[in-house]
């Protein structure tokens, strides 16, 4: 899909500027948890001596953590966050958005910059330790079993595969020659499908025996052995017609 | 939504909220604040993905069905690549970068590539303040930084490493690029002649060369600012070029100097030039003297020590042997040896005692080196036999400097024009004037040098030796004291009288002194393996 290429500039030219907040993960999941009135929690600014305090608390509802695991006890996470401030001195940001339908639309540009901290707490600190817990363990664990494998390796008369195997070709038969005219007009109408073929899997579609297909195949073909198409056949340059691709569509619409 | 105004300080309260239906996705779009760039001022923007990317990662594509296809490709290429373990990466349009075209054709070109890792520990959101006062977060989705692309053309890698190479001579930068467009446009032409246009054919011959109005068919490339600057460089270029044709020719020239300095310092520094310069020597007599110069080699490598020789060979009495060797020497051709090894050991106390050692006198003794080594006796001998020999010898003596001569002329010859080459890329004239003078002086003195000695022969000398007066005498006195004082090597004994202070000749010195030694006769005592003399009154 190709994106619209025009770039909706509306939004930046009203927008006043946003602000850019990196906020830590678990409260980032508690967030896509919110219920449908969407309100995760309040902004608290405030102004002291000049600076501005911004404060973030979350939400009673949100507080409850999901149990991690095993756990049974959910825990809580904390509800207070100051937001620390940065400026945007070295890069110049703004933010832009992308439709369903790729249309791309420039939102606003940021004017500030802050990281969502948490206050620190004993529910805090309990946290960030079932976290550190669960990011130790190994992906991949090492299970002692108790007893050997025995279900492999053993000797055996004849495998199951190779019964089937032969079970098959059984059925099958020997492959017999069929009419000359009946193997040129399959090979024909393979040759019309592919241009180049493996002898292997022109014994496949023929049914015939190697040594006399490999006789009619001298008759109408030719034999590469090097090139993009090593050791295949194909069909001699005079019983060849084949039309590129071009030509093809050409005749389909005209 | 409600603003609360709960506590006592100016604090305000909005509240946070994160929408959940919101179709758009969010990303950052980050530009350096070097790059001054500024959202408002633009007019009209158009954003893309960059595709390029597309051709790396799709294989090549047979034609499916009919012409040029095998039956079962597909499944051979995928087994194949299974079975070599070849994991090749998805092309995902989600990670593409964008291209970003600001302010339509003139304007500016931007590429934003995507940061990695933003989305992994820690999530951004975008607060935005709604008409109601409330905040809305949006998560960021993705995060790309936009970099300015050049509209100016560029050398490509090759060009530039060409370039690279010619820095050192090429001063008018201005003309590589003016020089390549000018390529480009002759080969456009060329292509254009093949092609149907003909109307752009027409309109590019009038364009000229750095014409002001130049047509390209790369459209994006070629803006307008590039066309003034064209028009400048052509200016520029024409103005230049003499300019830089000069400074090209001085280049050259430095060039060529720096070269022959390099080979100066070359033939400075490098030692082993000299090596075959005495091969050359050694092969020419060597064949017939092989024994009489192992023995020499053997005995010692220095030619200072020379007197050491000397004097071990006077007090060792080893007439005999000098006599054999004499012998050999007269019978063969040593005789040019002796003199030009003679020569060049004059040479180089001379030139070592006056500290006049230019190049050519190292060059000049390390190449008589060989010399000194073949014919390390011949000169001590000659003091020595001076000193002891008999009437026989005083009888062969004057035949040999007569033979000497003669055969010394051819050899000194040979000597100095092997010198002279191997000198000559530094002072072409140098090893010339100083040859034949050398060979004047080396001449002289051994010439002199039977005669005086001739003189001494008979007997003992009064105690006075013929060198002149200067600061320091060479007299049997001052040797006495010296060697009362303490015992001393002749080594030791030479450098206490010093050429310079004594205004003798090295080899006159090496003489007069092996003279005094005879007389004064001083007890020896071998210290460290050299023979050292001292006296005891």
């Amino acid at each position: 899909m190709s994106d619209k290429a025009e770039v909706n500039l509306s939004g930046i030219k009203q927008s006043q500027g946003v602000w850019l907040v990196k906020v830590p993960k678990y409260l980032s999941q508690q967030w896509n948890k919110a219920t449908e009135k969407e309100k995760v929690g309040k902004l608290t600014i405030e102004k002291k001596q000049g600076k501005a305090e911004v404060c973030f608390s979350l939400d009673e509802q949100l507080t409850t953590l999901s149990s991690l695991g095993e756990k049974g006890t959910s825990l809580q996470v904390p509800r207070d966050h100051p937001f620390t401030m940065h400026t945007v001195g070295g890069q110049t940001l703004a933010v832009f958005t992308q439709n369903d339908t790729d249309e791309i639309s420039l939102e606003g540009m940021v004017v500030q910059r802050a990281e969502c901290r948490p206050a620190v707490s004993d529910s805090y600190m309990k946290l960030k330790k079932l976290q550190i817990e669960e990011s130790t363990k190994p992906q991949r664990l090492s299970q002692q079993l108790e007893k050997a494998v025995t279900t492999i390796f053993k000797p055996v008369a004849n495998h199951t595969v190779n019964v089937k195997y032969e079970k098959k070709k059984k059925l099958e038969g020997k492959m017999v020659r069929a009419e000359r005219q009946v193997v040129l007009d399959k090979l024909f109408s393979a040759f019309e499908r592919h241009q180049y073929y493996n002898i292997k899997d022109l014994v496949d579609i023929t049914k015939q025996p190697v040594s006399y297909l490999k006789e009619i195949l001298r008759e109408i073909g030719v034999y590469n052995t090097r090139g993009a198409h090593k050791s295949t056949w194909e069909l001699k340059p005079e019983y060849r017609h084949y039309q590129s691709a071009e030509e093809e569509e050409a005749m389909k619409t005209a | 939504m409600a603003s609360l105004g709960s506590s006592s300080s100016s604090a305000t309260e909005y509240t946070v909220r994160v929408p959940k239906n919101t179709t758009k996705k969010y990303s950052i779009m980050a530009f350096n604040a070097g790059d001054k760039v500024n959202c408002s001022t633009w007019t009209q923007a158009r954003m893309e993905r960059d595709m390029s990317a597309r051709r790396m990662y799709g294989e090549e594509e047979m034609p499916e069905g009919a012409a040029g296809s095998e039956f079962g490709k597909k499944q051979r290429e995928e087994a194949r690549r299974k079975k070599f373990g070849i994991v090749t990466r998805e092309f995902k349009v989600e990670d593409q970068p964008w291209i970003l075209k600001v302010n339509g054709k003139a304007g500016k070109r931007f590429k934003g590539q995507k940061k990695g890792g933003v989305t992994e520990n820690a999530s951004y959101y975008i607060f935005t303040q709604c008409p109601d006062g409330a905040f809305e977060a949006f998560p960021v989705h993705g995060w790309y930084n936009f970099t300015p692309l050049a509209k100016h053309r560029t050398l490509t890698a090759e060009e530039a490493e060409e370039e690279w190479g010619r820095r050192n001579k090429v001063v008018n930068h201005f003309s590589i690029m003016l020089q390549r467009r000018l390529r480009e446009q002759e080969r456009g032409e060329e292509e254009e002649d093949e092609t149907e246009k003909a109307g752009k054919k027409k309109k590019k011959k009038g364009g000229g060369r750095g014409g002001d109005l130049r047509i390209h068919d790369l459209e994006d490339d070629l803006d307008m600012s590039s066309d003034d600057s064209d028009s400048s460089m052509g200016e520029d270029g024409e103005g230049k070029s003499k300019a830089k044709k000069e400074k090209e020719a001085k280049g050259k020239a430095k060039k060529k100097k720096r070269k022959s300095s390099e080979n100066e310092a070359m033939e400075d520094s490098d030692d082993g030039d000299y090596e075959g310069l005495e091969v050359d020597y050694m092969s020419d007599e060597s064949s017939s003297e092989e024994e009489p110069e192992k023995a020499k080699p053997s005995k010692g490598e220095e030619h200072p020590k020379g007197i050491d020789e000397a004097s071990e060979s006077e007090e060792e009495s080893e007439e005999e042997k000098q006599n054999e060797e004499e012998a050999k020497e007269e019978d063969e051709e040593e005789d040019g040896k002796k003199t030009p090894v003679q020569m060049e050991k004059k040479k180089k106390k001379d030139s070592s005692g006056e500290s006049d050692s230019s190049d050519d006198s190292d060059i000049e003794g390390e190449a008589a080196s060989a010399l000194f080594m073949v014919k390390k006796r011949t000169p001590p001998k000659r003091g020595g036999g001076r000193g002891s020999g008999g009437s026989s010898r005083t009888g062969s003596r004057p035949g040999t400097p007569s033979i000497d001569s003669a055969a010394t002329s051819n050899t000194l010859r040979a000597a100095a024009n092997k010198l002279e080459q191997g000198a000559r890329k530094r002072q072409p004239q140098g090893p010339g004037t100083d040859t034949p003078a050398a060979k004047r002086l080396k001449m002289e003195p051994s010439s002199q040098s039977p005669a005086p000695s001739g003189k001494s022969t008979p007997q003992p000398q009064s105690g006075k030796s013929t060198p002149s007066s200067s600061d320091v005498q060479l007299t049997e006195e001052a040797v006495r004291r010296y060697l009362i004082r303490k015992p001393m090597t002749t080594k030791d004994l030479l450098k206490k009288f010093q050429t310079k202070r004594t205004g003798l000749s090295s080899e006159q010195t090496v003489n007069v002194l092996a003279q005094i030694l005879k007389r004064l006769n001083p007890e020896r005592k071998n210290v460290n393996d050299k023979m050292h003399f001292y006296l005891t009154e």
